[in-house]
């Protein structure tokens, strides 16, 4: 069974302009242990997918799907205490920007011990004192900081980004989570450090058997690690699969332009070429295409693109598009 | 954090002296000789020669400032105009009668306004909030007086559940020792110390009613809006993903991130509540050092009154000073600000 099972998830809101689809039928199954990478430019509605999971949306917005279904029981069926429980106890999520997700008023180790359950630390006063301060140096020593003591007293505006990113590592693993996410976790990071936090979290995840759903801008930063990738464009999914397959053999034409955009890509081409791109600009809220939503920017679009394709299956991947890329020759 | 309060306690004292040199100022703007205004000694009275000499009259401005500092940090504020004892003297009462009323209402503007003020926050644009802050603008645009006699004509003298004006009933008499009217009771050895209690009780709920009411509902819309603003931030989300409770989001997280804001508004507010007291004190007859002030004012008692503004004024500055230091203390961030980083 899937750990996280979505099945066609859409996420509705009313703008000023009538109703908006942010989110359209997407669906993305992840397995216990499993490193998937969720990968979309900004406005594709990857961190709202996210948001939906962890259930922190805009309680205003319109939820609906056929499954979102958490080790086979309905999220979307649950009261709010009882989701608050699952994601408490299951879950954990890391963000873009650390230390604006760090409360600036507690000091590290009050905020990892925080996060330790209540049910790990047992004994008199004094002596789940000191197990607390243990634990939170064992996971500091996790996500490798080894001057514990010291990091253990800072606020977080004394720290650095990349520490930053290790602390609310350390604080998503402290409960040992089943499912991980992290949202864009190194964008903004210098290249050393953004290694260091791949690194760590692609270690996290098979030491601790924890899944992870990463999700990042482009196919260049995914981790190493991953498994499974999938792509989603303002709000439609439009390929998922094996990492291996999906990127080398790209059924989608986004899946494709994606490749080719990404910086690795870039060293085969020729000096002073064009870099590669796809037309036109990301569509607005107020401006979203009908069907296929990259129907106006792909370059192999035709006229059945104006109706969203169904899902098609090669191999280990899925797509969504009437005209796929990289067919097999039959 | 020394290098911290170093400074805010240089900064202190330095208010201070400013402060002592307007004072010393007001003796030569207010009308007739400056020296009967800083000593209530007037011009042919016995003692005025040798004050004459003692206070360095005869020597520079400089040295007449010096002397004056003297006589302040040994607390002689010469004699009153009017009732000619030593004004220090009299003070003392009156600053607790006053001390009283103002730790009681300010004591009742925190406790009513900072937690009706998250509370409005957490139900942000649900009925409780619009309930809580449509009060709260009421509360907010009635005059201090107008209020006070509208209570004393509703609670009064309508339906007659409180006194009017007064400390206490004078039948009980209660011998004044130390001004604050509840621990005079509570000292007393009256064979009714039980019912003067509830008397004084009875006596201190409308002015302090009346006294906390701007500070209450101002405190209520600061913390509110703080408390929104917080309960924004992206970690506060960042707990709430966590499966964190809605109390636990509110008190551990959001609670002292909004106070880190609110606590230096707690100044402001002392200093509101000061120059209402004047006001309170007077419609209810309070024997407090607003009302004294209000009486030196008409009578022209220019030591009384140059006492009474120095000492409220250097109270403020204490009052800031203090939440200076628990803020730096408690936040440490708002100590790095200060210096932008280290």
């Amino acid at each position: 069974m899937d750990l996280l099972d979505i099945r066609n998830l859409t996420i509705e809101m009313d703008g000023p302009h009538g109703r908006v689809r942010v989110l359209d039928k997407v669906s993305l199954q992840l397995k216990e242990g499993e490193v998937h990478s969720l990968v979309g430019e900004s406005g594709s509605g990857k961190s709202l997918l996210a948001k939906a999971v962890i259930g922190v949306l805009n309680p205003l917005w319109d939820v609906t799907a056929d499954r979102l279904w958490w080790n086979g029981k309905d999220l979307l069926a649950m009261t709010p205490k009882q989701r608050r429980a699952i994601t408490g106890r299951d879950m954990a999520m890391i963000f873009q920007d650390p230390l604006a997700y760090l409360d600036p008023n507690a000091t590290v180790a009050e905020q990892i011990t925080e996060a330790i359950p209540a049910g790990d630390v047992t004994g008199t006063f004094l002596h789940r004192r000191v197990d607390r301060k243990t634990r939170v140096a064992n996971l500091l020593h996790r996500v490798g900081i080894r001057d514990h003591d010291a990091i253990m007293q800072s606020y977080p505006y004394e720290l650095s980004e990349g520490i930053a990113q290790k602390v609310s590592i350390a604080i998503a693993i402290a409960h040992r989570p089943k499912l991980l996410i992290a949202d864009e976790p190194t964008t903004a990071m210098e290249p050393s450090t953004k290694e260091q936090i791949q690194r760590l979290l692609g270690k996290l995840a098979v030491s601790q058997n924890m899944s992870v759903l990463l999700i990042t801008q482009d196919v260049a930063s995914i981790l190493p690690a991953t498994q499974r990738v999938s792509l989603l464009y303002c709000g439609q999914m439009m390929e998922h699969g094996d990492t291996e397959k999906v990127l080398e053999r790209p059924a989608h034409p986004y899946t494709d332009a994606m490749i080719k955009m990404s910086l690795q890509a870039h060293a085969e081409l020729a000096p002073k070429s064009r870099l590669p791109s796809l037309p036109g600009a990301v569509p607005t809220l107020r401006h979203m295409p009908i069907g296929c939503r990259l129907g106006p920017r792909c370059p192999y679009a035709q006229k059945q693109c104006v109706k969203a394709p169904l899902v098609r299956h090669r191999e280990a991947q899925s797509y969504y598009c009437h005209f796929p890329l990289n067919e097999p020759e039959s | 954090m020394t290098r911290y309060l170093m400074t805010r306690l240089f900064y202190f004292f330095l208010a201070l002296l400013v402060l002592s040199v307007v004072t010393f100022a007001l003796n030569w703007l207010f009308p007739g000789d400056p020296l009967t205004n800083m000593s209530g000694i007037r011009v042919g009275q016995v003692g005025y020669e040798t004050m004459l000499a003692s206070r360095q009259f005869d020597s520079t401005v400089v040295q007449q400032y010096l002397n004056y500092l003297e006589h302040i940090v040994r607390l002689d504020w010469g004699l009153s105009l009017s009732t000619g004892t030593e004004v220090w003297q009299d003070a003392a009462t009156y600053m607790v009668v006053s001390a009283e009323l103002v730790l009681l209402s300010f004591l009742l503007a925190v406790l009513i306004g900072m937690p009706l003020g998250m509370l409005a926050a957490n139900y942000f644009r649900h009925n409780i909030d619009k309930v809580i802050l449509t009060s709260a603008m009421t509360g907010y645009s009635i005059p201090v007086f107008w209020l006070a006699q509208l209570l004393i004509l509703l609670f009064a003298v309508q339906i007659e559940w409180l006194p009017i004006t007064g400390q206490i009933n004078p039948l009980y008499a209660i011998d004044s020792i130390t001004g604050s009217v509840i621990i005079d009771v509570l000292l007393s050895d009256s064979q009714y110390k039980l019912a003067a209690l509830q008397d004084a009780t009875l006596h201190l709920i409308l002015p302090v009613l009346t006294l906390s009411s701007l500070p209450s509902m101002l405190l209520l819309r600061i913390t509110r809006n703080q408390t929104i603003e917080v309960l924004q931030k992206p970690y506060v989300k960042a707990a709430r993903a966590r499966g964190l409770s809605q109390q636990r989001l509110l008190f551990k997280h959001a609670l002292p991130n909004v106070l880190q804001d609110v606590l230096p508004q707690l100044t402001f507010i002392f200093g509101l509540m000061m120059a209402n007291l004047v006001i309170v004190e007077h419609i209810f007859n309070w024997p407090g050092a607003g009302a004294w002030l209000l009486k030196a004012i008409i009578e022209r008692d220019y030591p009384v009154i140059q006492m009474v503004l120095f000492t409220l004024m250097a109270l403020i500055l204490a009052i800031n000073l203090l939440v200076e230091v628990y803020r730096g203390w408690r936040f440490p961030m708002t100590r790095e600000e200060r210096y932008g980083g280290y």
